[in-house]
């Protein structure tokens, strides 16, 4: 669906929405509820199947009956209000721009108070909306700030224009547009994308030529990717069947963000089958890298509690129960060591992608 | 060159001092001599002020205490109801004197007497055994001294006796050396008479004396919270800030304190001596003796213990030939004998009438630092609670009397009288023995209404106590007793009472808006220094007052908790009121319908929802017969079905018709019965009734038990309530619900054919360390 399309579709659910409300009390005369599923860590289930994290099935009730949920209901309405307004004024905001656009004072003299006490409640209401109406973001137009990079032989037709991200990709990369949706991907003709943790990272590597030379196009999401990377991710890997690599720094964060790509998010947990790639290949940097490549201790880090909590709990997720994550993590647990892609500098500023990564591309058969 | 003569003389002289010296060593063994001397009392009391209280900035303080206890005791001793007019200005502001007067309406004091009465050191007309609140002569004389010592002024006196017809006027200073009034003037005033009244005291001393505001703040106080325990008493108190006035709300007096009898378990050498020679020119028994001079003691008793001291207990004349050991043996086996516990005719309590309408309406004294006439304000809250009116009116009448003297001051701040009513009093009181002395414990406590924030009052004998708060047991107890008694928690009170809600508050009491009253009245009270302004936790007091306390908390938790239910309703109502409108408008921007219609449904239905009492089935089945609806108890799913959430997720409503969790009573109007507004219900009547009925039969229990009952070692009983009560007692408190808020026009002055027996003896073991005359 193009677009516009989608668009009016967004205003006509709200609308429904609205008219089931208002008929629920005018006509039925009963309270009007909202059921929306419950996002969040305990309603998130490890889905064998599909090997990435899926929404379960809780759910919560929003209603004016309950004496709690007032504000939060009439916080979902007035969202949906407004997500309506801005489409219909055919606008684009982010999600400040929401929370300003909706904010106001409720209550009379004596006890004023915001109708958001703050931003995370208005970005709850527009993750509502967008499980009420099973719509995403993107689509209504509240976008964010595009944060993912791309460089490589890849052509984006964006808005009607074709954008080739090859051209001065020896100097720069791409921003994704966050709008996936407008985005379509015209040509790719490289082999195989990789997806690094830091964007400085894959500047160092794209200045070294390491995408003429092996044909490769490089991602970043700029630490933790936002949807649009992840979908691009996802597209190039099962539209376009290239294998996708992911690189990240050595310690539990890394890991996790590295993970984004391959099994989803607690966050995101109901969108995950547009978001995420579970055949990536997330190759490094690996504990043991540290000590196979000679890591100078003095450029290695301790690893403090939260991490080794993390990665006690890691080493229970069902999706690190294989030999090799076990291995490392345990490795890690006993040295307390982690470490960053930019160590690798003190070896040389091209040994990274001259040497480490061509390494580890081999071992898993993509060069 | 000097001549030999003067060369001789020298000489001489010299010689004359050596035999100076020479003869001072045999005047050395007179100066090794130790010179006994008799110190007059007043001179004694003069040096060591400190003894009575009258240290260095409480002066003003104990000197206007002193005069207003007289005051009081003059009248309560005859049951007259109280008129005091107090005063205390500057008199000269250069030599710090001031001017302090005090006039009253009591017995005043007989012509002849007056001097000795007024100055002399040791000389009372209260040295009994009762509860009072002057014992120990030392007070008024006090005064009177330190006038005469600082000024040269004569103290004034005007009295009307009561025994007398004229009014007499007296100027006065006390010879200090010599503990005796002099007399500089005495005069019978026929026709221009100060005193209005039947008989009445007056006073009019110049006194020396710096005066810190920490001071003159407590001597505010001081008037103040007498006025809340004697709101029979009409107060008026002038001062440079102002005219105050205390009024009298009610007519209603305590019976006074009876004086009775020594108890025989204190009996020792003197106090036996003196009841043998009072009896000394009858011809009566030794244990007749006995048993009219103590209390609780029979004929029978008293025979018995006579002849445990193997004494002929049938000596008539030769009573008072006995020896002293003779009589020692008396004493000896007293001491080991059980008594039954002495009675408490000689307190006088507050009493749950009068101490109520103290607390319904407390009258203090508020400055407010801008001149601005207050506006009165009269609260009729909804809830339509009876009392919660505050009478700022009164205030505003108040403030026509105040004179403000000195206006040169910069930051002048506007004293006026303030009357605090509050929503809710109640009361109790435990009896029992503290030190051997049967000990009376009065607790009250107000909340709400204008009260805004805690605050604890301590009376002992009717005095109030300002300082040492925190030494004091009554600070204890209020620490130590568990506020859930009242019903909520500690983070509801915080969340309902305070304004600084991060504060982080210890003592959760502190955040709540009631005023605890403790009283205690014994003839002995177990003060914590010489001071005596602090209460030492002695014996069972402490549980006692605690006992006390959680009681009234349980009294007060019944309004708190409905305060709190209506709070809630309250909360849930605005928030009804402040969200819908955002609903509203959200859908009919959406739809672009007009809202109006939506509007009323929805405030139909949330009134409906809040006022949901009765069964819900039938509003549900009423709505499904009436819509057509396919009647099912189940709810039924909309007709948007639920589909695979991997596409696109339609929002299902669910028609759930939930009972309301709260079945509150309609929110608009809050039906408060009138009954419970004020919880001064049946208070501890059920101590005192119990008593009165347990009284007769014990009286028949009595006589059967003293036969039985050894002379043996056996303890007081504990809390022993149900033996000190006497009859008269119980006649005086009222065992139905009080007044609340009237006062009562009936002159319901306590009768006055009680004529206390000025029994003149002194008895020092008895005399307490309560206050100084």
């Amino acid at each position: 669906m193009s677009s516009a399309e989608k668009k009016t579709e967004v205003i006509h659910t709200i609308k429904k929405i609205m008219k089931k409300i208002s008929e629920d009390v005018i006509i039925q005369r009963q309270m009007p509820i909202l059921n929306i599923p419950k996002v969040g860590y305990d309603n998130t289930v490890w889905s064998d199947e599909k090997r990435m994290l899926t929404i379960g099935d809780k759910k919560i009730e929003v209603s004016p009956d309950s004496v709690k949920k007032i504000p939060t209901f009439a916080q979902y309405l007035v969202m949906a209000n407004a997500i309506k307004k801005l489409l219909d004024e055919d606008m684009e905001s982010t999600i400040r721009g929401m929370y300003y656009a909706t904010l106001s004072n409720v209550g009379d003299e004596k006890n004023k108070q915001k109708f958001w006490n703050n931003q995370d409640n208005s970005d709850d209401a527009i993750k509502a909306v967008e499980l009420l109406t099973g719509i995403p973001r993107e689509v209504f137009s509240v976008t964010s700030k595009p944060k993912g990079m791309i460089s490589g032989p890849i052509k984006l037709r964006v808005g009607g224009d074709i954008i080739d991200c090859n051209l001065g990709s020896r100097s720069t990369s791409q921003l994704i547009p966050t709008n996936i949706g407008d985005v379509q991907i015209e040509d790719v003709k490289a082999d195989f994308v990789m997806v690094v943790e830091k964007d400085t990272v894959l500047n160092n590597i794209r200045k070294s030529g390491f995408i003429q030379k092996y044909n490769a196009i490089l991602m970043t999401g700029s630490g933790e990717p936002d949807r649009a990377t992840r979908m691009m991710v996802k597209i190039l890997n099962e539209s376009w069947k290239r294998p996708v690599v992911v690189f990240a720094d050595a310690d539990p964060w890394g890991l996790g963000i590295a993970l984004r790509y391959k099994i989803g998010s607690e966050s995101l947990s109901y969108d995950s089958d547009r978001l995420v790639t579970p055949d990536a290949q997330v190759l490094g940097m690996m504990f043991s890298d540290i000590y196979e490549y000679n890591i100078p201790e003095v450029a290695r880090l301790t690893a403090n509690d939260e991490d080794i909590n993390r990665a006690n709990d890691m080493k229970k997720k069902p999706w690190m129960k294989n030999k090799k994550w076990q291995k490392e993590l345990n490795l890690f647990l006993n040295k307390k060591e982690k470490c960053e892609l930019d160590a690798f500098f003190k070896h040389g500023f091209k040994y990274l992608a001259e040497t480490y990564l061509p390494k580890k591309l081999r071992e898993v058969g993509i060069i | 060159m000097k001549p030999l003569k003067s060369v001789a003389s020298v000489i001489k002289s010299n010689e004359k001092k050596i035999q100076n010296t020479i003869q001072s060593p045999s005047s050395n063994v007179e100066k090794h001599k130790i010179i006994y001397s008799k110190k007059a009392e007043s001179e004694f009391f003069v040096d060591n002020s400190a003894l009575a209280g009258f240290s260095g900035e409480r002066i003003l303080y104990m000197a206007v205490r002193e005069l207003i206890e007289n005051a009081l005791d003059s009248c309560e001793t005859f049951s007259i109801l109280p008129s005091i007019k107090i005063s205390l200005k500057t008199f000269d502001q250069t030599n710090d004197l001031w001017m302090l007067s005090c006039e009253d309406n009591g017995t005043g004091i007989t012509s002849d007497k007056l001097p000795v009465a007024v100055c002399s050191f040791l000389t009372s007309a209260k040295y009994m055994e009762k509860q009072q609140r002057g014992l120990f002569g030392v007070g008024l004389k006090m005064v009177a001294a330190f006038s005469t010592k600082d000024t040269d002024f004569p103290i004034k006196i005007w009295s009307k006796s009561i025994e007398e017809a004229d009014e007499y006027y007296f100027e006065l200073r006390t010879d200090i050396g010599t503990n005796k009034p002099i007399v500089l003037k005495k005069v019978i005033n026929r026709s221009e008479a100060i005193i209005k009244s039947n008989s009445g005291f007056k006073i009019n001393v110049i006194l020396r004396a710096r005066l810190v505001p920490i001071t003159k703040n407590k001597i505010y106080d001081y008037v103040t919270q007498t006025s809340i325990v004697n709101p029979y008493s009409h107060i008026t108190f002038e001062t440079d800030d102002g005219i105050f006035t205390f009024d009298r709300r009610t007519s209603i007096m305590p019976a006074p304190a009876m004086e009775i009898l020594p108890h025989p378990s204190d009996m020792d050498l003197q106090t036996l001596k003196k009841a043998i020679s009072k009896s000394a020119g009858q011809k009566i028994t030794l244990s007749k003796i006995l048993c009219t001079s103590f209390q609780k003691l029979s004929y029978e008793k008293a025979k018995e213990i006579i002849s445990l001291a193997q004494l002929d207990s049938n000596l008539k004349n030769s009573a008072t030939e006995l020896s002293e050991h003779d009589l020692i043996k008396i004493v000896n086996i007293c001491k080991k004998t059980k008594f039954q516990n002495p009675n408490t005719d000689h307190l006088s309590p507050i009493g749950q009438e009068i101490l109520t309408i103290g607390m319904m309406s407390e009258y203090t004294i508020v400055s407010s630092k801008n001149i601005v006439e207050p506006l009165p304000s009269i609260n009729n809250n909804d809830n339509n609670i009876a009392n919660s009116q505050s009478k700022k009116i009164d205030n505003e009448t108040d403030n026509e009397n105040i004179k403000d003297n000195n206006n040169n001051t910069t930051s002048k701040s506007n004293f006026s009288v303030k009357i605090l009513q509050p929503v809710l009093t109640a009361y109790t009181s435990r009896i029992g023995i503290i030190n051997n002395r049967p000990t009376i414990i009065e607790t009250g406590l107000a909340y709400g209404g204008d009260i805004s924030s805690f605050k604890l009052y301590r009376f002992a004998n009717k005095i109030p106590l300002l300082y040492d708060e925190g030494s004091d047991v009554a600070r204890e107890v209020v620490s130590e007793v568990e506020i859930n008694k009242m019903g909520i928690t500690k983070k509801q009170a915080k969340e309902q009472f305070s304004t600084n809600k991060d504060s982080k508050r210890e003592r959760i009491i502190e955040v709540l808006p009631i005023h605890i009253f403790f009283h205690i009245c014994s003839t002995k009270i177990p003060y914590k220094t010489a001071g005596k302004e602090s209460i030492a936790s002695e014996g069972e007091l402490k549980s006692y007052m605690k006992s006390c306390l959680s009681e009234l908390y349980r009294k007060l938790s019944i309004q708190i908790r409905k305060e709190l239910k209506i709070k809630e309703a309250e909360n849930k109502m605005k928030l009804y009121k402040h969200y819908l409108p955002f609903i509203v408008e959200a859908i009919t921007e959406s739809l672009g319908i007009k809202n109006s219609k939506l509007n009323e449904s929805f405030s139909l239905l949330i009134e409906r929802h809040l006022t949901k009492k009765s069964n819900v089935n039938d509003v549900e089945e009423d709505n499904i017969v009436k819509h057509d609806k396919p009647s099912e108890s189940k709810p039924n799913l909309s007709s948007l079905s639920q589909q695979d959430p991997k596409t696109e997720k339609k929002e299902k409503s669910n028609i759930l018709s939930k009972s309301p969790k709260n079945n509150n009573n309609n929110n608009r109007q809050i039906d408060v019965p009138k009954t419970t507004t004020n919880a001064n219900q049946d208070i501890h009547k059920s101590k005192f009734s119990k008593t009165f009925s347990d009284l007769n039969n014990k009286k028949k229990e009595r006589s059967n038990t003293i036969h039985k009952k050894n002379i043996g070692l056996k303890k007081y009983p504990k809390n022993n309530n149900n033996n000190n009560s006497s009859e008269k007692k119980l006649e005086n408190i009222p065992t139905k619900q009080l007044m609340i808020n009237k006062i009562d026009d009936k002159q319901k002055i306590r009768s006055t054919d009680i004529q206390p027996t000025l029994d003149s003896y002194q008895n020092q073991r008895r005399v307490n360390k309560g206050k100084i005359r």
